[in-house]
């Protein structure tokens, strides 16, 4: 037991120095935390405008409110832009350049070294999101605002296990680049159905009951719809702690299934060129 | 981090010195049986047709890497393989490392399994992929060595001892502050060795450590690999196309081809074996013509020497080694006003050149 304490507080300083050094590389590069910025903003403006035009066209109200629908949005464009963690990207392009060795050569757990790496990736997206939200305040006032305490804290673990469950996720679908050295059509392949199924283009409530059926029974909804809901206070009192269990739930199992996968992807490994 | 600069006798180091580990650790570095590795290679077609083809169908080749790979290192060998391209160096190194998956075959390093026990197999190797970098693009040079550190648990003492060696032995120095992105090839490779190195492994692994550097730079890295070598009485495999880097760190070497191993043994074995031939040159005071040069090569043939050049003021003789010199010399001494003599013995690159046509030569007849 000792033996294992002191192997995973080993691993978990190892992680928390590759955590800082990768926060440090993702600051190091200015002029793309500005585009960032510049991309995150327009995230924000197009879907509120498109569907600012689809509520004063419209005459017969919809289910959700404009009211709740606004910050809705708002919340979802941040959660989105700052879970984007470019984890295919990244594992992609080292697994296709056979950089990837490198990585396993290091005396640490390969998974939770590229989920340091991603959580580096989210302070970045914070910094970046962070105007932006205090001009949604400036705009919606209150409405932009957690709905109370309890919702605050709720969104904070939710959020957390958005978070873990969008890098689960990323991280199965990046195992095929062991297989075809390539992470573009896996890359498009997940962004649409988290487009699709996450809630980010609108709450579920909007969704068509038969699409909102399957966006319910698949991992996405969880990564947006649910933290964002909780936000809203749409979730709460004794709702609240079934929610996070199964968030919980959908986290530990997708990171469990990446684990095995990598497992059986590591078999078709192959470093070409030297 | 305050990383001594004054470089600690390895008295006070908090591990074993190259002798305690002869005791303490008897079994074998590397123990390979059998081991063989096979890709899978796509066959494309030409052209917008052949892509769009190789969609719905593709034709696949299983290509061997490695064939039968049968042999031991023991604790604080040093090993150079060498091989031409495509010969297997590198997969060989990769299964050994535990990236690579070998197809079949049992292989053992360090005790450990390594495909199966890749990470704590990691702790206690070190590795250099002379064509991929493994420090941090980003960051400056120190923090990359602080970071390894803490990923390897390096005990402080240790770390401040291998540190102050690297950092004086590579003149690592200036560049301890500088981005990794700032620093020329030559400069990235020497803070990369001395990045595989920190943790003092039990097994060091250098896959062509020296590759496009220039010879000052070559020596600096041989000579610190040597004294890290001495000093923690690391196993040493190293692979690389520069005989000399086996020459100044090796005193074994395996010598692969097409996937097989064709010679293993020392560097001392080799050359009795591969190093037969000799060869005299010589350079002359006036010009040779060619009535000379057929009549030197008639009178050089029953001495056993054969005339190689004679054009100009030059004269090249070859023999094997087999004690003919002292005739051979007498005789072209008496023939020609020679200025200048010099006896010369095959070096590595010609003697493993010579190998490889010969393997290759073998494999053509038994092909046809």
């Amino acid at each position: 037991m000792p033996d294992l304490l002191a192997t995973w507080s080993g691993e978990l300083r190892a992680q928390a120095a590759l955590f800082v050094r990768a926060v440090r590389t993702s600051f190091a590069y200015k002029p793309a935390l500005v585009l960032g910025m510049l991309t995150a903003g327009l995230g924000y403006v197009v879907p509120l405008l498109v569907w600012r035009h689809v509520y004063a066209t419209r005459a017969s109200p919809l289910a959700v409110p404009a009211s709740q629908l606004f910050p809705y949005l708002l919340m979802a464009a941040s959660l989105n832009f700052v879970s984007n963690m470019s984890v295919e990207s990244r594992v992609g392009q080292r697994i296709r350049l056979g950089l990837v060795a490198i990585d396993l050569l290091r005396p640490v757990d390969f998974q939770l070294t590229q989920l340091a790496q991603a959580l580096s990736d989210v302070l970045l997206n914070v910094a970046m999101v962070l105007p932006f939200v205090g001009l949604s305040y400036a705009l919606w006032g209150r409405a932009a605002l957690p709905h109370d305490a309890a919702a605050c804290l709720g969104f904070c673990a939710s959020a957390f296990l958005a978070l873990l469950i969008q890098f689960a996720i990323a991280f199965i679908f990046v195992q095929t680049a062991f297989i075809t050295f390539s992470s573009y059509g896996v890359f498009y392949a997940k962004t649409a159905l988290q487009q699709t199924f996450s809630g980010i283009s609108a709450p579920l409530a909007l969704f068509p009951p038969a699409l909102r059926a399957v966006a319910e029974r698949l991992p996405f909804c969880q990564t947006i719809h649910t933290p964002v809901s909780i936000y809203l206070g749409a979730i709460s009192g004794h709702s609240l702690v079934p929610v996070l269990l199964v968030q919980a739930a959908w986290a530990v199992g997708l990171l469990l299934t990446g684990r095995v996968l990598l497992g059986f992807s590591l078999r078709y490994l192959e470093i070409q060129g030297g | 981090m305050g990383c001594a600069e004054s470089s600690p006798s390895s008295k006070n180091l908090p591990i074993p010195g190259p002798e305690q580990k002869k005791t303490n650790m008897t079994s074998p570095s590397v123990v390979c049986e059998g081991l063989a590795k096979s890709y899978v290679r796509k066959l494309r077609q030409p052209g917008l047709v052949g892509a769009v083809r190789g969609l719905f169908r593709s034709e696949q080749q299983v290509v061997p890497a490695v064939r039968e790979l049968a042999f031991t290192i023991e604790r604080g060998e040093r090993v150079g393989l060498i091989g031409e391209n495509g010969a297997g160096k590198s997969t060989t190194l990769k299964m050994l490392t535990g990236i690579l998956m070998p197809t079949s075959g049992r292989l053992e390093v360090l005790g450990l399994d390594p495909w199966r026990q890749r990470q704590k197999l990691a702790a206690r190797i070190g590795v250099v992929f002379g064509q991929r970098p493994q420090l941090l693009w980003d960051i400056p040079v120190r923090e990359t060595f602080t970071l390894l550190k803490t990923m390897y648990r390096v005990d402080s003492k240790l770390f401040e001892a291998t540190y102050a060696e690297a950092v004086k032995r590579l003149e690592l120095e200036p560049l301890l502050g500088v981005a990794v992105r700032k620093l020329s090839l030559g400069q990235r490779m020497r803070c990369d060795l001395a990045a595989s190195l920190l943790h003092a492994p039990e097994i060091a692994f250098l896959d062509e450590p020296t590759i496009g550097l220039d010879v000052a730079v070559k020596e600096q890295v041989r000579e610190f690999v040597v004294e890290m070598q001495r000093r923690f009485g690391t196993t040493l495999l190293l692979t690389t196309h520069d005989l000399k880097d086996i020459t100044a760190t090796c005193d074994r070497l395996l010598l692969l081809d097409r996937g097989q191993l064709l010679f293993d043994g020392t560097l001392a074995d080799f050359e009795k074996r591969f190093a037969t031939e000799r060869r005299i040159l010589l350079d002359l005071d006036k010009a040779v013509t060619d009535g000379v040069a057929a009549e030197l090569a008639s009178a050089l043939e029953p001495l056993g020497g054969v005339l190689v050049e004679c054009r100009g003021h030059r004269v090249v003789v070859s023999y094997q080694r087999d004690g003919a010199a002292p005739a051979l010399t007498q005789c072209l001494l008496s023939r020609l006003p020679v200025s200048d003599i010099v006896l010369e013995k095959a070096d590595i690159d010609s003697m493993v050149a010579n190998i490889y046509r010969r393997s290759t030569a073998q494999q053509e007849r038994e092909a046809s």
